[in-house]
């Protein structure tokens, strides 16, 4: 074996495996950092704070899989987040909270009929009903964080049970669930078939509309729990955090090789991918790395992963 | 019969193909009836202000998605371009800073370019996400080199008489900014309508296999547009930075959502291929006289950006429309 055959291969691996590799390659360098990484509290800690990007991660890869994408989470997130809180004031905490819920799904659900029904560009028309959202988050707050004044919605993402935090027990059901649904369902299996090839699953007699409807609304729905989690966790409502969220969950769910291509991934990809972020934000930290080269490495990490991901596109496209 | 069916047909098509015309012109009367200092000369003067930095960066990414792409860079790319322009008028003088910022608009254009050709992306998807990380790294390369601080005009001891003019100097009944958009407008016009490599942009978004087999370099066709789009961008943040005499790093905020919302609501089609940059200047008077009327009649601008959402979220819905 020569060096290029070698190089190639090495070449494959990574564009291939890409999360798995970000992720062990920051796990290796961190041994050598002598920092407090390797400690159970920071694992606890950073997996706490991935918990509700993974969350939004989970509705976003059913709707990338089916071959569409959903750039709107941003907005459903914060909508959702303030309105847990301000239904709190007028009725008790799971009414609420399955009202925030509810919302997500009804606005994943109006998604879908632009998106699925009405056929229109998923990438464009999510980017616009995220702004239309992030437009009444700011109405809805007037532009300022709202406090949440129910203790016991705080601790719902504060507490932990037996040492571990609930976001993460919450987190790890949700896996199982976008996981069964993906994996064992006709459901999970009709989408691997329509985002490979729509007519082809058309033509095997798949309700192709309802089926890919379905997935924004799951998307929106996941959105929805994951607003109500974070402005627990923050025991605040803050149009601010959504701004760019959307798109870094697209990102790190195709980082973890769910295409956009469509009919390739899964859930557990998504994880990893996320993970990636989650991991780079706390080795970051810890490494000191002042926040305007934070933002700037996180930039880099998002346009070589997307390269990576086009570029692999384009050898199976000329293999072919 | 028959006559009078088509008749109807063809008035119908022209109403949906000039709708944005129309809706203009709704808005213009209605706001003149309702608020009468609509019309008054100092708020047709601030409009024409107003217009002015959107205008730029939507004529660049006209032709992005004229190309059947997307560039969701122009936000950092502003911010670059504001922070870095206004600290060099002191070291170096006036004009070489504008030169050096109208520069490294070009460049950061032409650095998408060269992203989107090396990894093949070929769908406006994977544009999106390159140009969003991309606009990530301009934005923290603005915010590294100004340490996130804003710089005002007082701050310049120097001469700084080319961009108080930009920002607010008059030739005639026209203010400079509007001279720059004629002069700008017309340069992309005859650029799209006479040149071959204006054609080969819309080949190219039209169908790119097509286009290659035709003999149209893709590729090169590929560079000009995002080159555009850059050097547009960049004078866009000149032309903001200059009216409103502060530069801060985040200066370019939400200039890529407001531009493409200008091209898509003035009829350029998001599949590619076709569009012109006379649309988007009605797209942008549609953006810039709502923003004003909703001023005058005290909505608030949170309610703005949900008012501009759900216009973006029509206006894809009816060009999609159109296509079928």
């Amino acid at each position: 074996m020569n060096l290029t055959a070698i190089g190639v291969s090495l070449f494959r691996i990574v564009t291939r495996q890409k999360a798995f590799v970000a992720i062990l390659a920051m796990l290796v360098g961190m041994l050598f950092s002598g920092t407090d990484f390797y400690t159970a509290y920071n694992l606890l800690d950073m997996l706490n704070s991935t918990s509700i990007l993974l969350i939004l991660a989970f509705g976003v890869t059913l709707t990338i899989i089916s071959g569409g994408c959903d750039l709107s989470i941003g907005g459903i997130l914060v909508v959702s987040g303030i309105m847990a809180i301000k239904l709190l004031d007028v009725m008790p905490l799971g009414l609420a909270i399955l009202l925030a819920v509810l919302f997500g799904a009804v606005f994943g659900f109006l998604n879908g009929f632009l998106v699925v029904h009405q056929k229109t560009e998923p990438f464009i028309i999510t980017l616009g009903t995220g702004l239309l959202l992030t437009g009444i988050a700011q109405q809805l707050t007037d532009a300022h964080p709202i406090p949440a004044k129910n203790p016991d919605f705080m601790t719902i993402g504060n507490g932990d049970f037996h040492g571990i935090p609930n976001l993460v027990l919450i987190t790890l059901v949700c896996f199982g669930l976008a996981y069964a649904l993906m994996r064992f369902t006709a459901f999970g299996r009709n989408l691997y078939a329509i985002g490979g090839d729509y007519d082809v699953a058309l033509y095997s007699g798949i309700n192709v509309i309802r089926t890919k409807w379905m997935a924004f609304v799951i998307s929106g729905a996941a959105a929805g729990l994951a607003g109500v989690l974070l402005s627990s966790k923050l025991n605040t409502g803050s149009p601010v955090y959504g701004e760019t969220t959307a798109l870094v969950v697209n990102c790190g769910v195709v980082v973890g090789g769910t295409s956009f291509a469509g009919g390739i991934g899964g859930i557990p990809q998504s994880a990893l991918g996320l993970l990636v972020f989650g991991l780079l934000d706390n080795v970051m930290n810890m490494l000191g790395i002042t926040s305007y080269y934070q933002v700037m490495l996180k930039g880099a990490a998002i346009v070589i992963i997307i390269w990576l991901d086009c570029f692999n596109q384009k050898l199976k496209r000329e293999a072919v | 019969m028959q006559g009078m069916n088509s008749t109807l047909r063809a008035g119908a098509s022209l109403v949906r193909d000039y709708l944005v015309l129309v809706m203009i012109a709704a808005l213009v009367a209605i706001t003149a009836l309702v608020e009468p200092k609509f019309m008054h000369p100092a708020n047709l003067v601030n409009i024409m202000r107003q217009f002015g930095p959107l205008i730029m960066v939507s004529l660049g990414m006209t032709f992005v998605i004229i190309g059947g792409f997307i560039d969701l860079s122009v936000a950092g790319t502003i911010n670059l371009v504001a922070v870095v322009t206004i600290s060099l008028i002191q070291r170096f003088g006036q004009v070489p800073a504008l030169l050096i910022g109208l520069a490294i608009g070009t460049v950061c254009g032409a650095l998408n370019s060269v992203l989107i050709l090396s990894s093949g992306a070929l769908t406006q998807a994977e544009a999106l996400f390159l140009t969003f990380g991309m606009s990530t790294v301009y934005s923290a390369i603005a915010l590294l080199y100004s340490h996130g601080s804003t710089m005002h005009f007082w701050d310049i001891s120097g001469s700084k008489s080319i961009f108080e003019a930009i920002g607010g100097g008059n030739v005639g009944p026209l203010s400079v900014s509007f001279v720059i958009f004629l002069s700008c407008l017309a340069a992309l016009w005859v650029f799209q309508e006479k040149t071959v490599e204006g054609r080969a942009i819309r080949l190219t978004g039209g169908n790119k296999t097509a286009a290659h087999l035709a003999g149209v370099s893709v590729s090169r066709a590929i560079v000009l547009i995002y080159t555009i789009g850059g050097f547009m961008a960049g004078v866009g943040a000149i032309v903001l930075f200059s009216r409103i005499t502060t530069a801060a790093p985040v200066i370019g905020a939400g200039y890529e959502t407001n531009a493409i919302l200008a091209v898509v609501v003035g009829g350029t089609t998001l599949k590619g291929g076709k569009g012109s940059v006379l649309r988007t200047v009605m797209g942008v008077l549609l953006v810039t006289l709502m923003s004003n009327c909703l001023d005058l009649l005290n909505v608030s601008t949170y309610l703005q950006v949900a008012v501009k959402g759900a216009i973006l979220v029509f206006a894809i819905w009816l060009d999609n429309r159109k296509q079928d």
